[in-house]
């Protein structure tokens, strides 16, 4: 009797619904409660949310584009977290890419390519920009036993001071003002998928790396040994695998996705390279929320692109509401730390009950 | 009767983990002045209730009454006030911290600024009337585990405890440490305490205790006083209504020794830490075709050693050959397809990955070679493999998908040993290591285990078993090195062992005593 | 080189110090006990909102700073709660944390302020020389011409290195940290202690975060902490869990973030060094630092480990 459904799979699915049930319930009970202290009525604000995010082509183009770097971002967490890596460093892996699509933008202005070669090689920058600002902190800690978290974390200042040098100075468009550069050459623009809301191509290029690492991890061996490193790396030491080239598998691949991720920020939304692109100090804050999402998204590509789907909608749903009653765009942190901790709660809850 | 109340008494003691029944209705009872042996075999419960009553543990049901008196014993500090004091067969003890400290730790003296210095006299004066003399201002860390045995013996009398229970207190002893230990435990109990221990070794029961209680599956089997005691009787009341499985019994002579290069050929191997020695220029072989057994006491470097072949830590000097080729510099996973598999000590920490299924950990280690033409993960094969093994070494569980984490450490032991075992057969054979192997298996699955290596050694294998458990070893082994202090002090030729020369050599004694 | 050893660059130097000092301790007295708090930054950030909102309604900095120690303990349970009494993994739910204090800092701010103009201001404390001890040369002007908080940041060292290490609570505390089992084994309340270190470094961190508007900005901005909180996580391994090395790291970090601060508005260096690489220093110093110091230290045993009384094996 191999069904596809056993009942224990039965009973996991209905506790696993159950948590986010819960979760998803207090976030609300919390968005209610914040709402009131605005003065805002609580029927409106949600019906605003819904409307603004996907009530309108224009406002479902948005939700796509915040939903692009959310979603690579947080695939940068969830697959560092699946091989025991924390990965803080997303915002500076964005820039590092973002820097690099713009590099080659200006760098091969001249040369006039036709956009289907342009772009690709343009992301190419991004992704190989991204790649390296992650196999730093994998070398340091390969080489000296330097936690990758700080390395990251310092990593994410450092770009961001980068990216200020570079729209402030060589690249920068005086008549844009500050910290911004020159807009990029028309033909290294990615196309549009929703040309007259302004909605890129990006979502799509997301959605296909998120089933790149759901193939990588599930039926490759290098996908296993990066579960097995990130469940017990002495027994997976043990085994024979080389935690060492692990870490230098997995970290410049959460830089890669960061790093997509800001390549097509510059590629398709922006079409310039400007500070504010995203964190570590400022909104939109994509590094923090990727962790969010990839711990709510149980660090699986499935779960990742749901949640990243949620906090799109909340990101560009909470814009109007800072817009109709003031409310700031930092409570859609707050509401989805609280989803985090009520399912983390839940979560230990159950193991604790088994 | 007028006879005064047991000093402890415990009845109707019922306990369960999970579905697990660790302790069904037990009752037990204890006097002043004895010294009161559990015995029974790995899981039976012995310790169980003795974390009952020492606090760490809640029964699920049972009453406790020490002096006659009922005694609501529901944590460790609980245990303190009844002055019952137990000491762990690991050691808890906190390295980084002097043996002052540790024995001073939760009673430290009144006052807000620690005086360590103020309280040595008093520590001085409980150790010196047992006879328990250690170092106090060492850390704890550097010293070897028979002192630090002694420190935790202390550090339960500075409280002031007079039931004082020890858990399986010589499994890392020498036999001649044994002896002193419980001459010790003697003493304290002819000065009116009660002390009650935990063993599984029929020997030092019927030599050292006044009473015995046999624990079988969670239940009390029976107490019978030492004078009454045998040998016989006692592995009856153990073991039960139980077939041994054929096979079991002395070590044959060695298989075969024909030509060819021994199984695993170690040189002069050195290890240092800082200025450690931790292995100190090692040389053995271990033919194909053998089982060479590695006495010693726990914590001899038994670990790095086993650790440094499978290229687990970088060595400074020496030389590893596997079936006549050199291993040097070469990685773990290199040395596995030379033909060297190991079963870990530790077989959470090292040997599973919990919340991989039971059948992604049956792979690993193996997963280079089952999949190696495809290079992809293929989960039909990793599942049909486990499933087999399942069937094969009789491992209790639903089904392969469940995380390996939701097995007992019985059932995961046999999911390492059926892996090592595939893993073996994969790479056409070699050597096989093995570190503790059988700890905390029951009689028949360690017999299980056993046969397995007794197949490798006829399939012209070599095995490397590293216990310290030396019956274990002198009923499988067909040659037994001993290790101490990271230096191999002697060998011995089977089937007929010397055990007390053996004994000797594991406490460090290189010359027999005119 | 004269620059180098300035008075005022030195003087700057103490004041950078404190905050980095007064946080790491907090985190000192947390993980001795046992549990790892990665949401330190976030902690201190809601310290740092806290302590302005407090001094800047109740007009009183020592109101102020009270504030911000409650905000820092009751997110420091919050973690407690979970590492502990959940079990949960700590690193995840440091981050998690971490996440809700960002968050929480810029919402509280505008939930008090609304939207205004001009940010509203604070005044910032003024130096309140010691008498004596700073008329010493050089070495009294740089040490004892300084602002309350630094003296109370000298004294919070000391008292933390004593309680730690010459304390019956301190030693307690650590073998909690390093062998809890054989704590609990003695009777040592484990979750009470651990609790109890979160609580007391959560107020270490709200402190923390309440001196830089007191002392640094006078205002509250968004990217107010910008990694100091990582910069102290940081710090503890530096000093290898003990309050007098981290301070010693302290100084060193603080001089680096000093240094770039007096050398950015020397007007002949603005035009040879643009601004951002100097701004980028303290972070780069941070990382070549870790790679000299991180090999080798030596963290307490069971840091990160939650302690379940019941587990077997």
């Amino acid at each position: 009797m191999k069904g596809a459904w056993s009942e224990e799979d039965r009973r996991h699915a209905a506790a696993l619904a159950a948590t986010y049930a819960a979760a998803a319930a207090l976030a609300l009970l919390a968005a209610a409660l914040f709402i009131l202290a605005f003065g805002g009525s609580i029927r409106v604000a949600f019906a605003t949310v819904l409307q603004a995010s996907l009530g309108t082509w224009g406002g479902f183009a948005q939700t796509l584009n915040k939903f692009c770097p959310l979603l690579l971002g947080s695939l940068a967490v969830a697959f560092g977290m699946r091989g025991g890596h924390f990965n803080i460093g997303v915002d500076g892996q964005i820039y590092a890419g973002a820097i690099g699509m713009a590099a080659v933008a200006f760098g091969l202005e001249g040369l006039n390519l036709p956009w289907p070669v342009f772009v690709p090689l343009g992301i190419l920058g991004g992704v190989l920009a991204g790649a390296f600002w992650g196999l730093i902190p994998g070398v340091l800690r390969v080489r000296y036993r330097v936690s990758e978290i700080f390395v990251t974390v310092m990593l994410n200042f450092v770009a961001l001071y980068l990216v200020d040098y570079l729209a402030n100075g060589p690249w920068n468009d005086p008549l844009a003002g500050d910290a911004i550069t020159v807009p990029i050459p028309k033909s290294a623009v990615l196309p549009q998928m929703l040309p007259k809301s302004g909605g890129h191509m990006g979502p799509l290029i997301a959605l296909a790396a998120a089933a790149g690492i759901y193939f990588m991890m599930s039926r490759t061996i290098i996908g296993y040994e990066i579960r097995a490193v990130g469940d017990n790396p002495t027994a997976a030491r043990f085994g024979g695998i080389n935690i060492n080239r692990i870490t230098l598998v997995i970290m410049p691949v959460c830089g890669a996705l960061s790093g997509l991720a800001g390549a097509i920020e510059v590629s398709g939304f922006h079409q310039t390279l400007l500070l504010g692109l995203t964190g570590p100090t400022g909104a939109p804050n994509y590094g923090a929320m990727s962790i969010l999402i990839a711990v709510i998204g149980r660090r699986h590509p499935l779960g990742v692109i749901l949640a990243a789907a949620v906090f799109a909608i909340l990101m560009v749903g909470s814009d109007s509401l800072q817009r109709s009653i003031g409310l700031p765009g930092s409570a859609v942190f707050v509401f989805q730390a609280i989803i985090v901790l009520t399912v983390l709660y839940v979560e230990a809850r159950r193991q604790l009950s088994t | 009767m007028s006879a005064a109340p047991p000093r402890v008494e415990m009845r109707g003691i019922c306990k369960r983990f999970g579905e697990v029944v660790a302790l069904d209705r037990v009752d037990l009872e204890a006097a002043k002045g004895e010294i009161h042996a559990l015995l029974g075999e790995n899981g039976a419960g012995k310790t169980t209730i003795m974390n009952i009553l020492s606090g760490l543990y809640r029964s699920d049901a049972g009453e406790i009454r020490v002096d006659g008196r009922p005694a609501p014993i529901r944590s460790p500090k609980d245990a303190i006030g009844f002055r019952i004091g137990m000491v762990h067969q690991h050691v808890e003890l906190i390295g980084n911290f002097t043996a002052l400290e540790n024995i001073l730790l939760g009673h430290e003296g009144t006052g807000w600024v620690l005086r360590a210095e103020s309280q040595r006299g008093a520590v001085e004066e409980v150790a010196s009337r047992y006879g328990l003399s250690v170092p106090l201002n060492e850390r704890v860390k550097a010293l070897p585990v028979g002192i630090q045995q002694k420190i935790e013996i202390l550090k339960a009398l500075y409280r002031g405890a007079d039931i004082l229970i020890l858990d399986e207190p010589t499994t890392m002893l020498t036999p001649q440490e044994v002896d002193a230990l419980f001459a010790t435990i003697r003493k304290i109990a002819e000065g009116g305490l009660t002390v009650i221990f935990i063993t599984h070794k029929i020997k030092e029961v019927l030599a050292n205790s006044d009473r015995i209680t046999v624990f079988r599956g969670g239940c009390r089997v029976g107490t019978v006083r030492r004078p009454e005691a045998s040998r016989e009787l006692l592995v009856q009341m153990m073991v039960g209504e139980r077939e041994f499985p054929a096979g079991a019994g002395r070590p044959g002579a060695v298989a075969s020794s024909s030509a060819g290069p021994p199984a695993l050929s170690v040189r002069d191997l050195s290890l240092r830490n800082a200025d450690i020695h931790l292995l100190k220029d090692v040389s053995f072989d271990v033919p194909a075709g053998a089982i060479v057994g590695l006495a010693g006491v726990s914590g001899n470097g038994q670990r790095e050693l086993a650790e440094a072949i499978a290229g687990l830590l970088p060595v400074q000097a020496g030389e590893v050959t596997i079936r006549g080729r050199s291993v040097e510099k070469l990685t773990v996973a290199a040395r596995i397809a030379l033909g060297l598999v190991l079963i870990p000590q530790n077989r959470i920490d090292e040997g599973i990955l919990p919340s991989l299924s039971l059948a992604e950990n049956f792979v690993l280690g193996l997963h280079p070679y089952i999949f190696k033409r495809s290079g992809f993960f293929e989960q039909g094969t990793a599942h049909e493999m486990a499933r087999i093994a399942i069937r094969d070494y009789n491992v209790l569980t639903r089904n392969e998908r469940v995380p390996s984490a939701h097995l007992s450490g019985g059932n995961i032991q046999k999911v390492i040993v059926a892996r090592a075992m595939a893993l073996f057969r994969a790479i056409g054979g070699g050597i096989l290591i093995a570190n503790n192997p059988t700890r905390g298996l029951d009689i028949m699955a360690a017999a299980f285990v056993h046969a397995r290596f007794r197949e490798v050694r006829e399939g012209g294998g070599g095995v490397l078993l590293i216990s310290e458990d030396l019956d274990e070893l002198c009923s499988i082994c067909d040659r037994i090195l001993v290790i101490h202090s990271g230096e191999i002090l002697g060998g011995f030729d089977g089937p007929d062992y010397d055990v007390y020369r053996i004994g000797e050599l594991m406490a460090g004694v290189r010359r027999r005593q005119p | 080189m004269g620059f180098v050893f300035d008075i005022s660059l030195l003087q700057l130097t103490m004041v950078m110090m404190a905050p980095l000092i007064i946080a790491c301790l907090g985190e000192i007295i947390i993980e001795r006990s046992g549990i790892l708090n990665v949401g330190i930054e976030g902690i201190v950030t809601v310290g740092s909102v806290a302590g302005f909102l407090g001094t800047f309604m109740m007009g009183s900095p020592v109101l102020g700073c009270l504030t911000a120690m409650m905000a820092g303990g009751i997110l420091s349970l919050l973690l407690a709660y979970f590492a502990i009494s959940m079990r949960a993994n700590q690193i995840v739910v440091g981050l998690g944390i971490f996440v809700l204090g960002l968050g929480l800092s810029p919402l509280s701010y505008r939930l008090a302020v609304g939207v205004v103009q001009s940010p509203p201001q604070i005044k910032t404390l003024s130096g309140v020389p010691v008498p004596l001890l700073g008329n010493i040369p050089y070495v009294g002007e740089v040490l004892f011409r300084q602002n309350i908080l630094v003296y109370l940041t000298y004294f919070l060292v000391a008292a933390v290195a004593f309680f730690l290490f010459k304390t019956p609570l301190g030693l307690r505390l650590r073998s909690c940290g390093e062998n809890p089992r054989a704590a609990d084994s003695l009777g040592i309340n484990v979750t009470a202690m651990r609790y109890g270190a979160c609580v007391v470094g959560g107020f270490f961190l709200g402190l923390a975060g309440a001196y830089l508007p007191l002392l640094i900005t006078g205002t509250f901005t968004d990217n107010l902490v910008n990694g100091r909180g990582w910069l102290a996580l940081m710090l503890v391994i530096f000093g290898r869990w003990m309050p007098l090395w981290a301070f010693l790291g302290a100084l060193l970090f603080a001089y680096v973030d000093a240094f770039q601060f007096k050398v950015s508005s020397l007007p002949q260096m603005a035009k040879a060094v643009p601004p951002q690489f100097l701004l980028m220093l303290p972070y780069v110093f941070a990382m070549l630092v870790l790679v000299k110091v991180a090999s080798g230290a030596e963290a307490p045993r069971a840091l990160t480990r939650p302690y379940d009384r019941e587990s077997r094996e």
